[in-house]
């Protein structure tokens, strides 16, 4: 669960949000719309503490984003950016990153599970043994999506994740991303992703509107 | 006793700059006015380090020779931060405490435990070591808080990935400890191993100019080297390390204002 209470949020001295609020419900799929520039992404970044926020509060699963609790509160929640940072030489070592941080110490998957999650994302085995540099942008968001998988993370913030794949790959990852364990805050501007979404936020006028459907 | 050199032989070794500020204009690498300025600075600190060098050497007082280290300290410390671009008031004793402590640190081992002079405060062994020992820890420090400090500003994206799959600051921040760590250390690295065939070191030149034999020069030479790269291994990753708590806030997320110029 995601709430954001009594938000604003200022970039570079401009006001994109002013006093709003938003709730996310488990297993809710929300996706954000607005204007660009009018702070969509902003407000993802701001419920990881990648952004400090000019007022109001965000709390993940009843814990309030504060010093103390922002690694627990990412370590909890899969943040996937437009365009994914692999950070690593070759896709096999960007999957296993995570694990070598002490928050995920022993919990390195196995081989076959990452098979089977390669599968189901439509990627081939050998992509393991490429440099990140190699693969497409399509490639580099389903691994960065994949790789939040591997973590068992329930909560995706997902920032525009299928702008890069095709039909078929987009499908795959929202197979993955649409179950229901899973609380989704996304912002996209594709018209499927936008439809699968059970609630749909506009900012507008540095305000949150739900959008009736 | 080194032979002095006249007025005369001072002057040719100026005249030889003729050809380095020629190529400079040929070029128009518009460096002449500041290589100039570089020199005429180089030679009045010099001249004046000397003076009070050789007051400092008559009067081998410990106080009066803590009191001119301090004041190389502080001089190094201070161009450490603005090379590197970080703003003086934020890093100032953070950075003085790195650099100060391994200076301090390598030539008091290289003095008390290796030399030994008589007295132990002797002017001429403490000024001199700490001075080599410095110079280097400076130029390793700019090297390493520009690199660490730029890498992240950089890739800023990659920075906050790490951070957003669990890596706490310390591990967030290892690659590019790591990259800052080798930029800094990989020239000296590189200087010992060819020391002896591509260039014959400082301290051991001197040496042998003012007499002394050379088996006894490398002695010297050896040692302080060990020393020197001790003290700026220790000093860049001290360095970097106590700026963290300055430089991130409380959510990790790197602060902007610690740059002197805007990205």
């Amino acid at each position: 669960m995601i709430t954001y209470k009594n938000i604003s949020l200022q970039v570079h001295r401009q006001t994109l949000l002013e006093n709003t609020s938003l709730q996310i419900g488990p297993g809710d799929k929300v996706v954000i719309r607005g204007a660009s520039g009018s702070g969509k992404s902003s407000l993802l970044k701001c419920a990881v503490g990648a952004l400090p926020m000019a007022g109001g509060s965000v709390r993940v699963d009843g814990t309030e984003l504060s010093a103390k609790t922002a690694s627990d509160i990412r370590s909890r929640i899969a943040f996937i950016g437009q365009e994914p940072v692999l950070g690593a030489e070759s896709v096999r070592d960007a999957l296993l990153l995570p694990f070598t941080f002490k928050a995920h110490h022993g919990m390195v998957p196995t081989e076959e599970k990452i098979f089977q999650h390669l599968k189901r994302l439509h990627l081939s085995m050998d992509i393991l043994d490429k440099p990140c540099t190699r693969i497409s942008g399509g490639e580099k968001q389903r691994i960065a999506i994949l790789r939040a998988l591997l973590l068992n993370k329930t909560i995706f913030i997902a920032d525009e994740v299928t702008s890069a794949l095709d039909p078929e790959s987009r499908t795959a990852v929202m197979e993955e991303l649409f179950q229901p364990g899973i609380t989704l805050l996304s912002v996209s501007h594709d018209p499927e992703w936008i439809n699968a979404c059970e609630r749909v936020v506009e900012i507008s006028n540095h305000q949150l509107m739900e959008v009736e459907r | 006793m080194t032979t002095d050199l006249s007025i005369t032989a001072m002057l040719s070794m100026y005249a030889l700059m003729v050809i380095p500020l020629l190529i400079f204009f040929y070029l128009q690498l518009g460096i002449i006015r500041e290589t100039v300025m570089a020199m005429a600075r180089m030679t009045v600190q010099l001249i004046l380090v000397g003076l009070y060098l050789k007051y400092i050497f008559q009067l081998n007082n410990p106080f009066v020779s803590l009191l001119w280290v301090t004041v190389m300290l502080v001089v190094a410390n201070l161009s450490i931060l603005n090379k590197a671009g970080l703003k003086r008031s934020l890093f100032f004793w953070r950075s003085l405490i790195a650099v100060a402590g391994s200076t301090l640190f390598a030539s008091g081992w290289f003095i008390l435990v290796a030399i030994r002079p008589e007295p132990i405060y002797d002017a001429r062994y403490m000024v001199p070591i700490v001075g080599m020992i410095l110079g280097n820890c400076l130029r390793s420090n700019v090297l390493s808080l520009e690199r660490f400090y730029s890498g992240i500003r950089k890739n800023e994206n990659e920075y906050m990935t790490y951070l957003m799959l669990g890596a706490t600051l310390r591990e967030a921040t290892r690659p590019y400890l790591r990259d800052a760590l080798k930029a800094a250390i990989n020239p000296s690295i590189a200087t010992m191993g060819t020391m002896g065939i591509v260039s014959l070191p400082g301290m051991m030149t001197g040496q042998i100019l003012g007499g002394a034999m050379p088996t006894t020069a490398i002695k010297y030479q050896i040692g302080i080297m060990i020393c020197i790269f001790t003290a700026m291994v220790v000093a860049a990753l001290v360095n970097i390390l106590l700026s963290l708590p300055v430089a991130f806030d409380d959510h990790q997320r790197l602060r902007q204002g610690i740059f002197c110029n805007k990205p």
